[in-house]
């Protein structure tokens, strides 16, 4: 069930055991099963395990949908110098609360997949890096963590079979940069978190100069549930490019917001409109933005086509990201919202690159001054020309994550800019 | 959601399909007390539960906090790593991150005092001023912000009587605007200290502001 809402359309892998605080204790989570895909994994070699992996087709889950199993393949298979695993909670990404849920209910489930990752790349240390507004997520995991290391399921010789591997949960200091993988390891490095050019890609040279991967919570979640029950039980769910079950962030004017985990393909409007409940006060849907502030808005047309999988968002004009659907009905203000995301994006900007630190805050300015009723016809080509000019030009994709929601506002809700120009008036409230 | 009864204002409350306390929501049924000395050195670089009493001039380190800093350096291949760790800990001892602090933190990870400045100020949580007693921080992104936050805001500046950003008069409370705090299941999801408080409607704030004035010690 996923924690506050349960619908009965869910497929509940990961998130089975939400809103179930007696699934934190260690003791529950083995008699339940648990650590039972670690025995297994450990008694297996590291490559089987990322051929177990690759079969099944998981594909990363923190947003850009990399085939997990490919992923780790890149790591040398000889560990000359150490190898690290890194595990990405330092969730951010407007919209999304799916990694909080999952650390928080299930904490163990998370450990779990983080050794078995580390075993399958030949790593020796797992760092957790949990984002630092996470006081109360992040003792969780360290309580379970503890309890993990006294039962022998961490550290030397885990259950006795000669394997070494530690886990450190590290916090970060406020940072959405630092959810970029490279700025990740330069935050865990004790740098600022400014994000690195590829190549090198981690697997070459990563946390500490040494070879890393790099793999968000949900990833790791279900690599237990993979290596259990094989890759081929896991693409019973979803499509054949994108196999699964993953767990949605529904907010905004939903009756039920929450997260849902269900197979991936499942079609947008019946997430909305039978899943969530429906929209608020029974308002028209207006625009959805489907996986976290750095993807395309699009219209309520588009929204009734759209499926919920990497390609069927791509085929709308927009993308999964890490699936964070924001909801947003005829009462909500774009040029607002957009304007809020731009300032988001303008605030964590880490700097480095002239087009982001100058593009964000630059577009925050003009979006404030179309707001204010004194914006021109121009500044919408402008923004389409600026925003255009920070695609593809920057050392991560903060910038490119700006270009979504203005290009994508400009082009499908004209009509609320052009009301402001030239009458200053506001279509929505919210 | 009209028919969610919320027992108390400020968390992910029992939605009717589940009966939960909020203890066993936040997890502080099965986290327990946090000891000062970090616990399993796996976890001792945790962001700290924050004092209720801080001291600008607390030693850095000693004591169990000493303990719990050298735990956090074995974790680590070099000492720079324990960069954050170390600011996080010299944070929670005396309240906020003063440039004497970070020279002290400079001195002892070996690194020089400018790298130290350059890395406190790449992150927003470490406080280079002193903050009330109680730091608000109301998330105004997108999800929380459809849903009314400004208004969330907008109750708390009112009832703690200060401005955005600056410190009331009594002391007690700092209120600023967070970006999104992953939450947004929840709106208006706000930060108080080290706890999170959920749905946050402006009807809950007086409620929520004269909670925290009654706290006179314990958990921030």
């Amino acid at each position: 069930m996923a924690y506050p809402y349960v619908s009965d359309k869910e497929v509940r892998i990961l998130s089975k055991h939400f809103g179930d605080p007696k699934q934190r204790q260690i003791d529950t989570y083995v008699e339940r099963g648990g650590y039972k895909s670690l025995e297994k994994a450990l008694a297996m070699g590291p490559d089987d395990i990322v051929e177990v992996v690759k079969a099944s087709g998981l594909r990363g889950r923190g947003g850009a949908g990399f085939p997990t199993g490919i992923k780790w393949s890149f790591m040398p298979k000889e560990a000359t110098k150490p190898h690290y695993l890194v595990c990405n909670a330092d969730e951010s990404e407007p919209g999304t609360f799916k990694d909080r849920e999952l650390i928080r209910w299930d904490p163990h489930q998370l450990i779990e997949g983080c050794l078995i990752g580390a075993h399958a790349i030949r790593a020796q240390h797992v760092y957790i890096y949990c984002r630092g507004e996470f006081f109360e997520t992040t003792q969780v995991l360290a309580r379970a963590l503890e309890d993990a290391y006294a039962k022998g399921y961490v550290g030397e010789n885990i259950l006795g079979s000669g394997h070494t591997i530690d886990v450190t949960v590290h916090a970060g200091a406020g940072a959405y940069i630092c959810g970029e993988e490279t700025g990740l390891m330069n935050s865990l490095e004790g740098r600022r978190g400014e994000p690195r050019i590829k190549p090198p890609f981690p697997a070459a040279v990563g946390a500490f100069g040494k070879p890393s991967t790099i793999n968000n919570v949900e990833t790791l979640c279900a690599i237990p549930h993979i290596v259990q029950n094989g890759g081929e039980w896991y693409r019973q769910y979803g499509t054949e490019k994108s196999p699964g079950t993953k767990l949605f962030c529904v907010s905004g004017h939903v009756n039920k917001p929450g997260n849902y985990e269900l197979p991936l393909g499942f079609p947008l409007i019946e997430l909305i409109e039978d899943v969530c409940g429906g929209m608020k006060d029974g308002n028209a849907l207006k625009a959805v933005i489907p996986g976290g502030s750095s993807v395309p808005l699009i219209n309520a047309e588009e929204a009734r086509a759209c499926k919920l999988d990497y390609e069927g968002c791509v085929e709308v004009g927009t993308m999964l990201g890490c699936a964070s659907v924001i909801v947003m009905d005829e009462t909500a203000d774009i040029v607002k919202q957009v304007r809020r995301m731009v300032d988001f994006y303008a605030h964590e900007s880490c700097g480095q690159c002239t087009p982001c630190r100058e593009g964000t805050s630059w577009t925050a300015q003009i979006l404030r001054r179309i707001e204010s009723g004194k914006g021109t016809e121009d500044d919408l080509d402008t923004l389409m020309e600026m925003t255009q000019n920070m695609v593809g030009t920057t050392i991560c994709v903060l910038s490119d994550s700006v270009a979504a929601p203005v290009q994508s506002s400009i082009e499908k809700f004209r009509d609320e800019y052009l009301a402001l120009i030239r009458r200053g008036e506001r279509v929505g409230a919210a | 959601m009209s028919d969610i009864p919320f027992k108390n204002p400020g968390w992910a409350g029992n939605t009717g399909e589940f009966d939960l306390t909020e203890d066993q929501v936040r997890g502080d049924d099965f986290v327990g007390v946090r000891p000062a000395h970090g616990g399993h050195a796996s976890g001792a670089g945790t962001m700290p539960f924050m004092l209720a009493e801080t001291n600008p001039e607390t030693k850095l380190f000693e004591g169990e906090y000493q303990e719990r800093f050298e735990k956090i350096l074995t974790r680590y291949p070099d000492k720079q790593a324990a960069l954050l760790p170390a600011l996080a800990l010299a944070q929670e001892l005396r309240g906020y991150v003063s440039p004497a602090s970070m020279d002290r933190v400079a001195e002892l990870l070996e690194l020089s005092p400018a790298y130290v400045r350059g890395v406190a100020t790449f992150y927003t949580m470490y406080n280079r001023r002193p903050v009330g007693r109680h730091l608000v921080q109301v998330c105004t992104n997108i999800s929380c912000s459809l849903c009314g936050a400004d208004d969330v805001v907008a109750a708390f500046l009112r009832y703690t009587d200060t401005e955005l950003g600056e410190t009331s008069g009594d002391g007690n409370f700092t209120v600023i605007e967070a970006e999104c705090l992953a939450a947004c299941g929840f709106p208006t999801c706000v930060q108080i200290n080290s706890r999170y408080y959920e749905n946050v409607t402006p009807a809950e704030v007086p409620k929520i502001v004269e909670q925290l004035k009654a706290q006179s010690q314990g958990d921030k």
